[in-house]
């Protein structure tokens, strides 16, 4: 008879077995391959910052075969590629969309940097609600990893003990502290990048940093909050620039709400609201004006 | 897991992690605790004990052995390979002694557990929990170099052993390669044992 040890190691060893089936390495860049998941029936997801070329895309499949693959679309906010995978019999990740993974819970992160599959394991150390990260996309459920991460690390699949993917991991969104792109996070972006071949987000082409706005002028212009954010930069030629802000300008609310960091903007700045107007409180030589924007579509640089 | 789960997993454990101390030996070199060794299965050595543990536990020629229960005994280095990082030393024990029982098959899969037993930082017989990291897909009928495991060892765990989850010798802990652990696979280990041990042997 087995003991519960034995049993959780094969059942370990089965859950990779299993989802390493359809983990690919993506050959896109100089250094070691990274790693990918083939998401849906000829459709790869890896991470954007591990791929440096746009041409030239091969993938080594579980079964040590190379493919060439396309990619499909790319997005540097949520760190995430599509790539197009044509005539592989392959089959696709079983996802577990529904129940997200709970602080504590056991968890492998697999990788294929290279014909072999790797793996690490550990635990979730975090969940939380929404965020967004540094370039301004939402994703729907923090999770963080307190797991060791290794070459092949991004693109991987962060599965459960029974093989099911969880999201696709990277290091890049969060200073290399590895995290976890939720299943649904990734569905989105798929969608989007097959259908278009980048995400869509609107743009007003400032830079901003949160400022203490004087007691004085808080009492004086009977202001509701007392942090609202400066602008510091004005891309020349950007919506904000052609619709008249300023540099200097401080502003305090946006479409109806009070802004006191960055990440408020990028809140307002989903990919609908290019060419809708928003309008705009802000501090300007002492006094509130009103002010609107056109927000465009962001370029695809690295620009906030 | 339900919460009996958990506690039958901490109790198989314990329970592994003491059979695999049975076999683990600190070793020490000129009074200082340099490592791990492991009670190897000497076969046709009757009567003398054999320890594998790596080459840079034990630099000089001999080397003092202390058994898990706490019995000493002077070993002397009787084969030595400096490029696959292994030693062996013979001594005579003083009683009946356990010895490793090695896993030859089934093959090593990606994600099964590992235990590690050492003795980092002065710590006698500390375990570390793990899993098989990667698998080379070493060229047909070869033994790949090392296993790569994830699991988190420090210097005193060299020369100790890496075992799967039924007790069984899968490896001999050697370094680290950033947060990965490289063991020898025991199959290395056994091919050298014959190749360099047995001539020694009276």
């Amino acid at each position: 008879m087995s003991t519960v040890l034995q049993s959780l190691s094969t059942e370990l060893a089965d859950a990779v077995q299993s989802a390493g089936r359809a983990v690919v390495a993506i050959h896109a860049r100089r250094r070691i391959p990274a790693s990918g998941v083939h998401w849906r029936p000829g459709v790869v997801v890896a991470t954007n910052h591990t791929i440096s070329r746009d041409e030239n895309i091969s993938v080594t499949l579980p079964d040590g075969a190379t493919a060439p693959a396309s990619l499909a679309g790319r997005d540097p906010s949520t760190d995430l590629a599509v790539l197009k995978l044509a005539g592989q019999s392959l089959p696709a990740a079983s996802l577990r969309p529904d129940t997200p993974p709970k602080v504590g819970e056991l968890v492998i992160a697999l990788g294929r940097p290279g014909p072999s599959l790797t793996a690490s394991w550990g635990v979730v150390s975090r969940v939380d609600g929404p965020w967004r990260t540094w370039q301004g996309a939402e994703i729907d459920t923090l999770l963080r990893l307190d797991l060791a991460i290794y070459d092949g690390f991004s693109g991987g699949p962060l599965i459960d003990g029974a093989g099911r993917v969880l999201g696709i991991n990277t290091s890049a969104l969060a200073r290399g502290v590895p995290v976890t792109i939720p299943v649904a996070t990734v569905e989105r972006a798929v969608t989007e990048l097959l259908e278009r071949g980048s995400i869509r987000r609107a743009y007003l082409g400032i830079g901003t940093q949160p400022v203490r706005v004087p007691e004085s002028l808080v009492r004086k212009l009977e202001l509701k909050v007392d942090v609202a954010l400066l602008i510091v930069s004005v891309a020349p030629g950007g919506p904000a620039d052609r619709d008249g802000w300023l540099l200097g300008d401080v502003l305090l609310e946006l479409d109806g709400a009070a802004v006191t960091d960055p990440a408020d903007i990028l809140a307002k700045l989903g990919g609908d609201r290019v060419g809708r107007p928003l309008a705009a409180r802000v501090i300007r030589g002492g006094q509130v004006k009103t002010l609107q924007v056109t927000p465009g579509e962001r370029p695809t640089s690295r620009a906030a | 897991m339900t919460a009996s789960t958990t506690a039958d997993l901490a109790q198989d454990v314990a329970a592994a992690v003491d059979q695999l101390r049975g076999i683990t030996v600190q070793v020490r070199t000129h009074g200082a605790a340099t490592g791990a060794g492991i009670l190897w299965n000497g076969g046709e050595s009757e009567g003398r004990g054999l320890v594998i543990t790596n080459a840079h536990v034990v630099r000089g020629d001999r080397a003092t052995i202390e058994l898990g229960d706490g019995t000493a005994a002077r070993g002397r280095v009787v084969a030595r390979d400096l490029k696959r990082d292994l030693a062996a030393l013979e001594f005579e024990p003083s009683s009946a002694m356990a010895s490793s029982v090695v896993r030859d098959s089934p093959p090593l899969r990606v994600g099964e557990l590992v235990i590690a037993i050492g003795h980092p930082g002065g710590l006698v017989g500390a375990a570390a929990l793990g899993i098989i990291h990667g698998v080379e897909n070493g060229r047909e009928g070869r033994t790949p170099r090392w296993i790569r495991a994830d699991v988190r060892l420090a210097p005193g765990f060299s020369g100790g052993p890496l075992a799967d989850a039924t007790g069984r010798l899968v490896g001999v802990s050697t370094m680290m390669q950033g947060a990965l652990a490289l063991a020898v696979p025991t199959a290395a280990v056994e091919a050298w044992v014959r190749r360099s041990h047995a001539p020694v042997a009276p």
